[in-house]
């Protein structure tokens, strides 16, 4: 126990070495990766839509454009999730806000970690709302005269599904643009 | 294109950025807009087929009346102004970005102040139609111990409802910002696919979201 929390401190006290800018720019870096992971959502999410259109498109040949249509409705829209990622890890590359900020290094560094492992809950919101959108092509292959009511529910279930992806990137900006760390 | 502004009044000066200009010329643009449709209609027979300009109107109005019927219900009908006004300005503010102006909805005022409209018509019509005690009741179910959960997520949802707009329109401006400074010259052949997604598909989906979500809610609230 004592080994490990030397270590800790070891490490620490190592981190402090290095200038400031260096933390943060290491950091940032870090941020960006963690980010991008958020993209695992997205490819389920639409790999089940499109499977689900597969199936759908083999039972019912003849419903294949409506099919296609919702599938790549549904799959766009499951896609936020992986785009707001996407623009938290270009903010932290290209215009960082994190950068000019003056304090201590450690923090403004594990600010930008922080706000690049939120965009990770992004994940779940992807899956459900590729989930949605393959049982909405399911159910547009089955019913395609229902095709405007179905496509209203499911965009109607995406958006709620969204809120916790949402409240991640609210956490992300927050802690780069208005840290209540830093004051 | 962007028109920034400081004004000096009383000796302040009030800064006004690119995004409250721009919803001013997407009010004037509009406002206008209305009184031509509303000359034109006057002038029209309503023995004779609609045709061009008329048509399109007519099918949008009916098209935003039936969606407000199928989703609060035959009753309800008179939240179709309100629901048309929205999906209108929405639709007109998000796709603003195409013509090279900065969207006003990407400016976090405006989807909030859109959502806090929103979040007091829902509480007003749950007050007007279920009384101040069915309004408290409904707080304490379906057991009187999730009342706090229920009143933080009554409070989420405004701001879940701007952030979804926001985050979505303000995503795009960002990437392709960064796209159009990164690619120079070459930018005109790649962008327009992006364009196409980002703007015009991103827009009308969040406007579509929007509105659906305010009809959802308020009729939630009136049941």
């Amino acid at each position: 126990m004592g080994g490990t929390g030397n270590f800790i401190l070891d490490f620490i006290n190592w981190l402090l070495t290095f200038e400031t800018k260096d933390l943060i720019l290491a950091g940032s870096a870090i941020g960006i990766g963690a980010a991008m992971i958020a993209g695992i959502g997205p490819g389920i999410g639409q790999g089940y839509a499109a499977g689900k259109a597969a199936e759908a498109v083999g039972k019912t040949p003849e419903n294949s454009r409506q099919i296609t249509f919702v599938m790549l409705l549904g799959a766009a829209v499951a896609e936020t999730s992986g785009i707001l990622a996407l623009v938290i890890a270009l903010i932290l590359l290209f215009s960082n806000p994190l950068i000019t900020v003056t304090g201590v290094g450690l923090i403004i560094s594990a600010s930008a970690i922080g706000a690049g492992l939120s965009m990770i809950g992004g994940i779940g919101p992807a899956i459900g709302q590729g989930y949605a959108a393959g049982k909405a092509t399911e159910a547009v292959g089955k019913r395609p005269n229902y095709q405007s009511t179905i496509v209203r529910t499911m965009i109607l279930g995406q958006a709620v599904a969204q809120t916790t992806g949402i409240y991640s990137l609210i956490i992300a900006i927050i802690l780069m643009f208005a840290n209540p760390f830093l004051t | 294109m962007n028109i920034e502004m400081t004004l000096t009044l009383f000796g302040n000066e009030i800064f006004i950025p690119s995004t409250i200009i721009n919803s001013w010329i997407i009010v004037i643009l509009l406002s206008i807009f209305a009184i031509v449709v509303n000359r034109k209609l006057k002038k029209v027979n309503a023995a004779e087929k609609p045709s061009g300009l008329i048509n399109v109107i007519e099918m949008s109005v009916e098209g935003v009346q039936s969606l407000v019927k199928s989703t609060m219900g035959d009753k309800n009908l008179g939240f179709v102004p309100y629901i048309g006004t929205l999906a209108i300005y929405l639709a007109v503010a998000n796709l603003f970005g195409l013509l090279g102006f900065k969207p006003p909805t990407s400016d976090y005022n405006v989807p909030l102040a859109l959502a806090l409209i929103t979040f007091f018509m829902t509480q007003y019509y749950g007050i007007k139609s279920k009384g101040l005690g069915g309004y408290t009741k409904s707080f304490f179910e379906p057991i009187p111990f999730l009342a706090p959960l229920n009143v933080i997520g009554e409070l989420a949802n405004p701001v879940s409802l701007s952030f979804r707009l926001f985050g979505n329109i303000l995503s795009g401006v960002i990437i392709m910002g960064l796209l159009y400074g990164a690619l120079g010259w070459i930018a005109p052949i790649v962008t327009p696919a992006l364009h196409v997604y980002f703007d015009l598909f991103a827009g009308l989906i969040q406007t579509f979201i929007f509105i659906m979500l305010t009809m959802v809610f308020v009729s939630m609230a009136m049941e």
